[in-house]
Parts: structure tokens; sequence; C-alpha cells
């Protein structure tokens, strides 16, 4: 058992936790802003991992141009999404009243609609991007450079959202609006000005994390679920709005399912991740805000 | 005007009993196919239509039932894997019900949907250790018989749908879906009633797996526990509309046409097309194709 304290394996646990963690910011700040469960939130890691493969692959561009490019693009998706619908939905009550009722529906329906259309356009077949892959060892570490890359922006961009949320107007005023929508609207805080960037960098850093994990990992249309299961159970454990808290699950996440599935199999890998999701599931039943809060 | 509606129904039933007469096998497959979207459909309003607890998992049922009917098969006479397959969904259904019933709103929709994920990849599990990649039924009953077994099982589904509806248990479950917590303060024993509703609306989609696994004599894990099997049933309760039994027929009717126009050619058109669907009547016809139509006959 001893190759289960290998550098190698934590290595690979964090990696995958701070995927997690990145994934699951976004669905945190647009949940804790618009009290919206986006089921779909997946398929924008998906789109984001074919942006940059479109970006790489097909168009030869270097990654460095790749990753600002999935994020910016899926980050004016988000943009456009909130300006576009929820703007005409949120100025009709009763058709809000629809959505809010229905959410988890209209995203399933989102997440197929999204799915399938990326399938027609590249074929359902998995791709890999074609990265520059020089192997790095450190220590008894052995990685690839793209992959070092990967963790390293991960982690950057995970901290210094954590910053911004905790020290800036902005973050701070969003923090108020997930503690408390109305009294956030009584003492001034722009609500839809912050709703509106709130999707948008959602977007943007699942977009983001999509397009990290085409770096080192196959891409298909169907690859978003499993990060949408995992964004939330790290919530659930984290706490809505808590990003800290989410960084923490994320990796707490990354590490039981990267040592589970090298104790166990790989076949492992599914039962070990939806077995996590269900337990919280069942021992937390109020979902997600952990009764906490109302 | 009611007596009128009753006549139209058995009237359908007659004319579906008649098909097997008057049409070839392509006309009987595809009144299988039909047959099987109305009995699970019909099956899961009594829970998801009725209580508001709306399945997204209810793949999990048909894939356990034709796990259970492919496995019996050769071993077990053919009546014992249709009823034991029936009789594993409902006490499947049973077993997990209360613990699972206790996860309200959103949280029991993604949870019914990673169930059926788990039990999926724990039977995939279960087989490669035993060695088997899918599983061939050899020696399956004609397309007719399975056919009559299919109408049977859609005609079952109806009427429980229909009674439950008009019982005092459906009138428990529609207080649940109103208000649960008024529900239980007044005296309704919601805890029972979702778990009744529950194994009710499991056990004929766990018959229906174990007609279809003989009908596709074969069975795979994948296929069997697809989430699009999950969301097609989601989609014909919604665009049917209601928690009445004409609902699911008529959504079973409008996208099995619309699947055999668009399925063999343009598989990922006709998801697209779904899911605009489900969208657009959630959205602006909440009230579904049936509601749509009531409304026309009554101005």
């Amino acid at each position: 058992m001893s190759s289960l304290l290998s550098g190698q394996l934590l290595f690979a646990a964090l990696a995958t936790g701070g995927l997690y963690a990145l994934v699951a910011f976004g669905l945190n700040l647009i949940y804790g802003t618009l009290r919206l469960l986006n089921v779909a939130h997946g398929e924008i890691v998906m789109l984001g991992a074919y942006a940059a493969y479109w970006a790489m692959t097909m168009m030869g561009g270097a990654p460095l141009f790749a990753l600002p490019l999935a994020a910016l693009l899926l980050g004016a998706f988000g943009f456009a999404l909130y300006g576009g619908l929820f703007r005409l939905a949120l100025s009709r009550p009763a058709l809000m009243k629809r959505i809010e009722g229905n959410s988890l529906l209209l995203f399933f329906g989102v997440s197929i609609i999204l799915q399938n259309a990326v399938s027609l356009v590249f074929s359902a077949s998995p791709r890999a991007n074609k990265a520059d892959d020089a192997l790095i060892a450190f220590a008894d570490i052995q990685t690839s450079q793209s992959r070092l890359m990967a963790v390293a922006i991960t982690f950057l961009v995970c901290l210094s959202l954590a910053i911004a949320l905790k020290t800036s107007w902005a973050g701070r005023a969003v923090r108020a609006m997930i503690q408390n929508r109305d009294a956030a609207a009584i003492v001034g805080i722009p609500l839809d000005r912050l709703q509106a960037w709130s999707f948008a960098i959602g977007f943007a850093v699942a977009g983001l994390a999509g397009a990290l994990v085409s770096l080192f990992e196959q891409i298909s249309p169907f690859m978003g679920f499993p990060y949408t299961v995992a964004a939330f159970v790290v919530i659930i454990l984290g706490g809505l709005g808590n990003l800290a808290g989410s960084l923490a699950a994320g990796l707490l996440l990354g590490v039981v399912e990267t040592f589970g599935v090298a104790a166990t199999s790989a076949n492992w890998r599914s039962i070990l991740v939806w077995g996590i999701f269900i337990l919280v599931m069942l021992l937390k039943p109020q979902g997600l805000f952990g009764g906490s809060r109302r | 005007m009611i007596r009128r509606t009753a006549w139209m129904w058995v009237g359908l039933a007659l004319a579906m009993a008649a098909l097997p007469q008057l049409g070839g096998d392509y006309l009987i497959g595809l009144g299988i196919t039909l047959l099987m979207w109305i009995a699970l459909a019909e099956s899961w309003i009594v829970l998801s239509g009725m209580t508001g607890y709306v399945s997204f998992g209810h793949a999990v049922f048909y894939g356990l039932g034709a796990y259970v009917m492919v496995v019996c098969w050769n071993n077990l006479p053919g009546w014992a894997g249709f009823l034991g397959a029936g009789l594993a969904a409902g006490l499947f259904a049973l077993a997990i019900g209360y613990p699972v019933l206790r996860v309200r709103g959103p949280y029991f929709v993604i949870l019914t949907y990673g169930l059926a994920e788990l039990v999926k990849f724990l039977i995939i599990n279960t087989e490669a250790a035993l060695g088997k990649f899918g599983r061939l039924v050899f020696g399956a009953p004609p397309l007719a018989t399975l056919y009559y077994l299919m109408l049977g099982l859609a005609t079952l589904a109806v009427l429980i749908a229909w009674t439950v509806r008009r019982s005092r248990l459906g009138l428990g479950l529609a207080a649940i879906r109103e208000d649960e917590t008024a529900a239980e303060n007044a005296g309704v024993p919601v805890a029972r009633l979702k778990l009744i509703a529950f194994a009710l609306s499991a056990a004929i989609p766990g018959m229906v797996g174990a007609v279809m696994a003989l009908r596709s004599s074969y069975f795979e894990p994948l296929q069997a526990f697809s989430p699009t099997v999950s969301f097609n049933i989601v989609a014909m309760a919604v665009i049917g509309g209601g928690d009445d039994a004409p609902g699911p027929i008529l959504g079973a009717l409008f996208l099995v046409l619309l699947s055999e126009l668009l399925w063999a050619h343009l598989p990922e058109v006709y998801m697209i097309i779904l899911g605009l669907l489900v969208i657009g009547f959630v959205l602006f016809a909440p009230e579904g194709l049936h509601g749509r139509l009531q409304r026309l006959r009554r101005p």
C-alpha cells in the first residue's frame, strides 16, 4: 500500500480538486445571487473545453491564447444570456415564478440542447488536444508540462477569486446579496448589475476550467455532467457563498476520488463520485443552504 | 360528455388491441414503443405529477426490470422473470424511498438522477466481475405476444393513474404537492403516502423493462439505464401535461411520432427539439397538450 502515499497521487488529487473548486465557484456564484440551480453548468465547462480545442487544435493557437479566449467567450455568453433571457423573465413575475419552480427541468433542457448541438457540430466521438507535452519530473512526481500549467493556473485563479470576494467592494456586495437579497437591495446594492456580472464571471470561470481540462484529458459533448455533480457536492460540503469552504471541499473531493480509485480500480470512479453525492444528499436533505439560512 | 370521452378511450384500447392483426412487424414494433412510453409516463405521473416530486431517474426501475429478466431468463419460467422484475423495482423503491423522499424540490430531482447512475455503474461493475459484457436473450417470445404484454401494462398504468387520482390517496398526494408542511399538520400521513406512490410508480416500469429486454433480446447496462429514458419520460409527461391519465398518452403519442420522423437520421436534432419543447411547454404552456385541448373544448 506504500504506493498510496506517493506524491504522484497527491498531485493528481490536487489537480482534480482544484478543478472541482473552480467549477463549483461559478455554480456557487450564480446560485447564490440568482437562486437558480444551474444543472447545465457542466455543459458550460464542456463548451469551454471545445472552445479551447477549436482555438488550439483546429486553429493552431497557443494554450496561453486559448485559455483566456475560452473564458472570454463563455463569459460573454453568460452576459448575453442574462441580459437577453433573464432580464426579460425577471420583468414578468408570473414567468419568473415558473422558472424558479421548474429551474431543474429548464436547465436539464438546456443541458440536453447544448450536448446535442455540440455533438452535431463536432461529432459525438471524444477528441484530444494536441499540446506540446514535455515530461517534467520532480521528486517522485512525473507530470506533463501542460498539466503542471493547468494546476498552477487553477490555483492562481481560485486564490485571486477568493481574495477578490473577500476584499473588493463587488465581492462584499455579492456576499451581502447571498446572505440576504432584500436587505442588500435596501442598502443600495445594484442587484441587477451584480447578477449580470455573477452570471458572466460564473460562466467565464467554468469555461476556463473546461479549457484547462482539455489540455490534458479527452473531451466529449457529454463530459459536463460529472463536473456539475462534483460542484454540487463541493457546494453542499463547503457552504453556499463560502469560497474558502469550496476550495477545501473541492480538494477533499479530489483526494477522496483519486485515492479511492487508486485503492480500488478505475471502474469504481463513477460509483465513488455518485456514492459520495447521494450520501451527502441524504445526510443534508435541506440541500445547499444546509439549514443555516432560509 | 364524460360518457363520450370514456367510450373514446375504450375505442382506442380496442383499436390498439386489433393492431397486430392488421399491421406488419414495423407497425407492431412502433406500437410496442408507443405503449412502452405510455406505460412509463403514466407510472411517472403517479409519483411526480401528483406529488410534485419530479423523478429524473425512472430509468433505474426500467433498467432493474430488464436486468432481473435477463438474469432469470432460461433459469426460471418467463412469467416469473416478468413478475419478478416488477416486484424487484417496487421493492427497490420501497427500500430507498424513505430517506430519498425526505429530500425536496430541485434536490430530489438530482438525487433520483444520481441514484439511477449509481445503480447503473454498480451493475456494470457486477457484470464485469462476473465476466459478462452484455447478455443475449435466446428464444424470446414472438413480437405479437410482447405487444399484448405491453398493451396490458399500458392499460394497467393508465387505470392506476386514473384511479389514484380519484382516490383518497390521490387527494393526499395533491395535498403534499400544494403544501407538504400544511398537509402534514392537517394529519395527512405524508411519508407513507409518498412511499406508496413511489412504489406504485416503480413497479410497472420494472415490468416494462423486462418486456423490452425480451424485445431487443439483449441487455446492456449503459442502454438499459440510459438517462435518455428518464428524460423522455419527463418530457412526455410535461408535454402531455397535468396529473391525469390522458396527458401522458398525448405526450407519448406526440413524441413517438416525432422521434419516428427524426431519430433514425437526425438523433441529435430530435434531442435538441425535445429540449426546446420541454423548455417551451414549462414556460409558456404549463397545462400541456391535455390542458390546451380541454380549454379548446370548453370555451
